[in-house]
C-alpha cells in the first residue's frame, strides 16, 4: 500500500500549492507598495480610505438586515413545514434551491425589470426602496444556506416531539417558539448567519446593478484604478471569509457537544 | 383524532397554509415572478407580440460565440476542478493520511469555495499577472519567462485556472461524503476474489462513484456558467462570456433590444437548469446504490 | 491430515496484543466455529487467514503451503462478510461471476458455473436483480455463492448472520451447513452466538481475550467446559459459592445442604471456599426422581416462559436458576415455597479459574 500513500501525499502537495501560492502571492504583492521595501502601506491606504469605511459599513449593515429578516422568514417557515405541512417539504426545498440554479445576474435582472420606478412596486424609485430590494435580493441569494442549516438543526432536535412535549406541559406557541425551538436551533441559525455574512460582504453583481455603495463594487473600482490596494483588499476579504467560516466551525463543534437526540 | 366540527377542521387547515404564506409570498415576489417575467419576455417583441425571433436571434455569431466561450470556460474549469478535487478527496478519505490533514483540507475547502468574486481575481492577478510573484520568481530563480511563452492571466486559460480555485474545494466538499460511503468491505471482497487494485477501481469503485463524479462535475459546470464577478474583475469585457454580455445589456442595452436580453437570460437559465436536473438525477441514482 | 494449520499466531496493534499464541489444526472438509465475545480476537484471526492482516508472529499454512508471504488476492480463499458486501453496481449474476472473470475464465464457462452456484443457493430466478432490490438473507446467499464460485480451498465467514432477522438466521445457518457438507469445503465460521456455533459446527474454538480457552466438539464444550469463561459463555450457568465439607468424601456445603460431587476436590481442605457450577436444566423437582444428592431452598420467583418455567431458588445466599419443561400437569412453584431439587453428583462442575 506504500505506493498509494505516496500518491496521496502528492495529491495533497498539489492542493497545497494550488491554494497557498495565490494567497502568498497576493500577500506579497500587497506588501510591495513602498518602493524597495516590504511594508503595510497598502493596508494603511485601504483602511484610511473613507470609501472603504463607508462601503464596508454599508455592506455590514446590509448583512445584518439580511440575517435578521432572513432568519425571521426562514426559521418559522422551516418549523411550520416540519410540524404542520410535511407534504410541502419537497416544494419548499425546491424553492430554496432555486437561487443556486438561477444565476444571480438573472435574478437581479428580473428585479430591475419588475420593480423599477415605473412598475407596480417601485422599489428602485427611492434610495430606501433600493436598499430594501438589495436586502431582499441578498436574502434570496443566501436562502439555500440559511434554510438548509436551520432545517438540519431542526431535524437533529426533532421539533415535532419537542413541541408536543411543550404543549402537554401547557406552553402556548410564542413560548414554544422562542423558548424551546429558537434556542435549540441556534447552532443552525448561527451557521446560516455566518455563511450569509461571508456571501453578502463579498457580493458584487446585485450591488453593482442596483447601484448601491456596497463593498463588492468598491472592490471592483479599486481594482480598476489602483495597483497595490486591490491585493491588500483581497487579503482582507479572504480574512473575513476565513473568520466567518472559523466561527461556523466553532458553532458546529459546540452543537456537537450538546446532547444529541436519543 | 378530535371530534371537532368540520368548520374547526377547515379553520385549522387554513391556519396551516397561512403559516407558510410569508415564505410563499417572498418566493413568488423575489424568485418566481422575476424569473417568469424574463422567461416570458423572451418570447415577445418590444411591441408586445408573441414571437420566437428573440430565441432565433440568440444564434447570431456574436451571441453564439459568447455562449460558446462560457461553455468552454465552464467545461474546462469544471473538469479540471473535478479531476484535482477527486484526487484530493481520494487522498484524504482513502490515502492513509493522518487525520488532521483531512479536517484541515475540509475546513480550508469550506473557506475557499466561498472565496470567489472580485477578490479572487485580484489574488490571481497578484500571483500570475505580469508582475505577479510567481511570474517574477520563475524569471529570477529559474530563468523562465512565463509571459514570453504567450501565457497571459487575462485570458481563457487564466480565467479557467482562477475559477478552479473555488471549483476544486467544492468538488472536495461534495465528493468526500460520497467516498466515505465506499464500504471497505467492497475492496476486501474484490481482493479476496482475486482482484488487483486496478481491477477493483475499474470494475467496482469507479462504476459506483461515476454518478457522483459526473453529477458533481455538472454542478461545477453550472456554478461556473452563472459566475460573473470574477470574470468581470479579471478579464473585464475582453473575454465575452454570457454573464458579461448580459451585464452590459442590463447596464446599457448594448443589444438594442430589451427582449433579446430576456432571451439571453432564458438561455442561461436553460443551461444551468438542465445541468442541475441532471445532477439531481445522478445523485438519486448514486444514493440508491449506496444503501 | 491437517489442511489449515495456524501455529503460534500472535497479533499486536501498537501496544495492544489482540491475539496471544493461537494454535489450531483444521482437517479438510471440517466446519470449525470461532466463538467468543466482541474483542476476543476471533475476527482478527480470521482476517489473518484471509491475508487482510499480517500476523506479528507465527505461521499459517493451507494444504502444506505457507501463506504468510502471499497477498490476499493470491490465496484462493472465499469470504463472506457480515455486511454482505455485494457490489452494488452489479446484478446477482455479475456479482457471482466476479471472481471467475478475474481468473480469466471464458464466457461460456462463467455462465455455466454461475448458473450452477445460483441453483445451489436456490436463487436462479433472481439473476438479474440488484443488491438494493433484495432482502438481507437473499444478499447473504448471493455473497456465499460469489465466494464459492471460484472453488476456493478454504471458506471464511465473518459473523455472516449477525445482521439478519432471527428466523432467517436459523434457516440460513442450516443452509450454509448443508452446502458446506455437499461441497466438502474446509470452513471457518466466526460468531458470538453460541447457539449458532453449537448447532452447526464439527468443532468449536472458544476464544477469550486473544487466547483459545477450549477447542472441541459442541457437546464437549457444553458438557465439560474447561474454564470458568467457557462454562459461563456457552449456555447459562449457575455459579455457586460453596465451602468444602469433606475432601475425602468429595462433599461440599451449600448453605445448609451437603452436596456430593463426582469430581475430586483435590488439594483443598475442609472449610475452604470453592466455586461449583450448575446448569439450570440439571436436576428435578419431582419426588420420584433418582439422584445421589439434593438441595433444598426457598423459591424467590418463578417465570412462565411458554415451553419452559424458570424458577429462581435461594439456597444459602446463592440465587440458583432452575429450568423445567412445562407440561399440562406441572405445578408452577410459588414464591416463598420450600422446594427440594434432586441431582446427580455429575451435574456439578468444579470451576477453577
Amino acid at each position: 500500500m506504500k505506493a498509494s500513500k505516496a500518491l496521496a501525499w502528492f495529491a495533497i502537495a498539489i492542493g497545497v500549492i494550488y491554494f497557498f501560492v495565490p494567497l502568498i502571492g497576493t500577500f506579497e504583492f500587497s506588501m510591495r507598495m513602498r518602493r524597495g521595501a516590504y511594508s503595510f502601506d497598502a493596508y494603511q491606504s485601504v483602511f484610511s480610505d473613507a470609501q472603504f469605511q463607508s462601503t464596508f459599513g454599508f455592506s455590514m449593515l446590509m448583512a445584518l438586515f439580511t440575517i435578521i429578516f432572513g432568519m425571521l422568514l426562514v426559521v418559522p417557515t422551516a418549523y411550520w413545514v416540519r410540524l404542520r405541512l410535511p407534504q410541502m417539504r419537497p416544494v419548499i426545498e425546491f424553492l430554496t434551491l432555486m437561487p443556486l440554479v438561477i444565476p444571480a445576474i438573472v435574478i437581479v435582472f428580473g428585479y430591475l425589470r419588475l420593480y423599477n420606478s415605473s412598475s407596480w412596486i417601485p422599489f428602485t424609485g427611492s434610495i430606501q426602496g433600493t436598499n430594501m430590494l438589495l436586502v431582499l435580493s441578498y436574502i434570496t441569494l443566501s436562502l439555500p444556506y440559511m434554510y438548509r442549516s436551520v432545517d438540519t438543526a431542526m431535524r437533529a432536535i426533532d421539533v415535532r416531539t419537542l413541541t408536543e412535549a411543550a404543549e402537554i406541559l401547557g406552553a402556548k406557541w410564542p413560548t414554544i417558539m422562542f423558548r424551546c425551538i429558537f434556542p435549540n436551533v441556534m447552532s443552525g441559525v448561527l451557521s446560516g448567519a455566518f455563511i450569509t455574512f461571508a456571501i453578502v460582504m463579498g457580493e458584487f453583481t446585485m450591488a453593482a446593478l442596483l447601484n448601491r455603495p456596497a463593498f463588492g463594487p468598491y472592490l471592483q473600482l479599486v481594482g480598476a484604478n489602483r495597483a497595490y490596494e486591490p491585493s491588500a483588499l483581497a487579503i482582507i476579504a479572504f480574512a473575513i471569509t476565513w473568520f466567518s467560516m472559523g466561527l461556523l466551525q466553532l458553532v458546529s463543534r459546540f452543537s456537537k457537544m450538546a446532547p444529541s437526540k436519543a | 383524532m378530535s371530534t371537532a366540527s368540520t368548520s374547526f377542521i377547515d379553520r385549522r387547515t387554513v391556519v396551516d397554509w397561512l403559516g407558510i404564506a410569508p415564505f410563499m409570498i417572498f418566493a413568488m415576489m423575489f424568485l418566481i415572478l422575476p424569473t417568469l417575467y424574463l422567461v416570458t419576455g423572451a418570447f415577445f417583441t418590444p411591441d408586445g407580440q408573441f414571437t420566437f425571433k428573440n430565441i432565433a436571434d440568440l444564434f447570431t455569431p456574436s451571441i453564439l460565440s459568447a455562449y460558446w466561450i462560457s461553455i468552454r470556460v465552464s467545461v474546462a474549469s469544471s473538469i479540471g476542478g473535478a479531476v484535482i478535487g477527486f484526487f484530493l478527496a481520494w487522498a484524504i478519505v482513502m490515502g492513509g493520511l493522518p487525520g488532521w490533514i483531512r479536517s484541515g483540507l475540509l475546513t480550508f475547502s469550506g473557506v475557499a469555495s466561498n472565496f470567489a468574486g472580485v477578490p479572487l481575481a485580484f489574488a490571481f492577478l497578484a500571483t500570475l499577472g505580469r508582475t505577479g510573484l510567481v511570474t517574477v520568481l520563475l524569471r529570477d530563480w529559474v530563468g523562465f519567462n512565463l509571459y514570453g511563452t504567450g501565457f497571459n492571466i487575462l485570458s481563457f486559460f487564466g480565467l479557467t485556472i482562477t475559477y478552479m480555485f473555488f471549483q476544486i474545494p467544492l468538488m472536495v466538499l461534495i465528493l468526500t461524503p460520497a467516498l466515505d460511503g465506499m464500504k471497505k468491505e467492497w475492496r476486501e471482497a474484490a481482493e479476496i476474489l482475486g482482484a488487483s487494485t486496478w481491477q477493483y477501481w475499474r470494475m467496482v469503485a469507479l462504476p459506483i462513484l461515476w454518478p457522483s463524479l459526473m453529477g458533481t462535475t455538472l454542478l461545477l459546470f453550472a456554478n461556473a456558467f452563472g459566475a460573473i464577478a470574477t470574470a468581470y474583475a479579471l478579464t473585464g469585457s475582453s473575454l465575452n462570456i454570457v454573464p458579461i454580455l448580459l451585464y452590459a445589456q442590463i447596464r446599457g442595452d448594448v443589444l438594442h433590444n430589451a427582449n433579446l436580453g430576456y432571451a439571453l437570460a432564458l438561455g442561461m437559465i436553460v443551461i444551468t437548469g438542465v445541468s442541475n436536473i441532471l445532477y439531481i438525477l445522478l445523485r438519486i441514482r448514486a444514493e440508491r446504490w449506496q444503501k | 491430515m491437517s489442511f489449515l494449520v495456524l501455529e503460534h499466531i500472535k497479533k499486536s496493534f501498537g501496544q495492544t496484543q489482540v491475539v496471544k499464541d493461537f494454535n489450531m489444526s483444521i482437517e479438510k472438509g471440517e466446519f470449525v466455529s470461532f466463538l467468543g465475545p466482541s474483542g476476543c480476537g476471533k475476527t482478527t484471526v480470521l482476517r489473518m487467514i484471509a491475508g487482510f492482516e499480517n500476523p506479528s508472529d507465527g505461521a499459517i499454512s493451507i494444504n502444506g503451503k505457507n501463506q504468510n508471504k502471499l497477498k490476499t488476492n493470491q490465496r484462493n480463499i472465499g469470504m463472506v462478510f457480515q455486511a454482505y458486501a455485494l457490489f452494488p453496481n452489479m446484478n446477482v449474476f455479475d456479482n457471482v461471476a466476479f471472481g471467475l472473470k478475474i481468473a480469466g475464465m471464458n464466457k461460456a464457462e462463467i455462465d455455466k458455473r454461475v448458473k450452477e452456484m445460483l441453483k445451489l443457493i436456490s436463487l436462479d430466478h433472481l439473476a438479474d436483480r440488484y443488491p438494493y432490490q433484495m432482502s438481507g438473507g437473499q444478499q447473504q446467499r448471493v455473497a456465499l455463492a460469489r465466494a464459492l464460485a471460484p472453488k476456493p480451498q478454504v471458506l471464511l465467514l465473518d459473523e455472516p448472520l449477525s445482521a439478519l432477522d432471527a428466523k432467517i438466521r436459523v434457516s440460513l445457518r442450516e443452509e450454509i451447513r448443508q452446502i458446506q457438507r455437499q461441497l466438502g469445503i474446509t470452513t471457518v465460521f466466526v460468531t458470538h452466538d453460541q447457539e449458532e456455533a453449537l448447532s452447526i459446527s464439527d468443532r468449536i474454538v472458544v476464544m477469550n481475550a486473544g487466547r483459545a480457552d477450549q477447542i472441541g466438539a459442541p457437546s464437549e464444550i457444553y458438557n465439560r467446559p474447561a474454564t470458568r469463561f467457557v462454562a459461563s459463555f456457552v449456555g447459562t450457568l449457575n455459579m455457586i459459592d460453596a465451602t468444602v465439607a469433606d475432601p475425602a468424601a468429595n462433599t461440599v456445603k451449600v448453605g445448609e445442604n451437603t452436596v456430593k460431587l463426582k469430581e475430586s476436590i483435590g488439594a483443598l481442605k475442609g472449610g475452604d471456599k470453592i466455586s461449583i457450577a450448575l446448569r439450570p436444566e440439571a436436576g428435578s423437582l419431582s419426588e420420584s426422581a433418582k439422584g445421589d444428592t439434593s438441595i433444598t431452598g426457598t423459591v424467590v420467583l418463578s417465570h412462565f416462559l411458554g415451553s419452559v418455567i424458570r424458577t429462581k431458588i435461594d439456597v444459602g445466599g446463592n440465587l440458583i436458576s432452575f429450568d423445567m419443561f412445562n407440561s399440562p400437569d406441572t405445578v408452577q412453584p410459588q414464591p416463598g415455597e420450600t422446594v427440594t431439587l434432586r441431582f446427580n453428583a455429575s451435574d456439578f462442575l468444579i470451576v477453577r479459574d
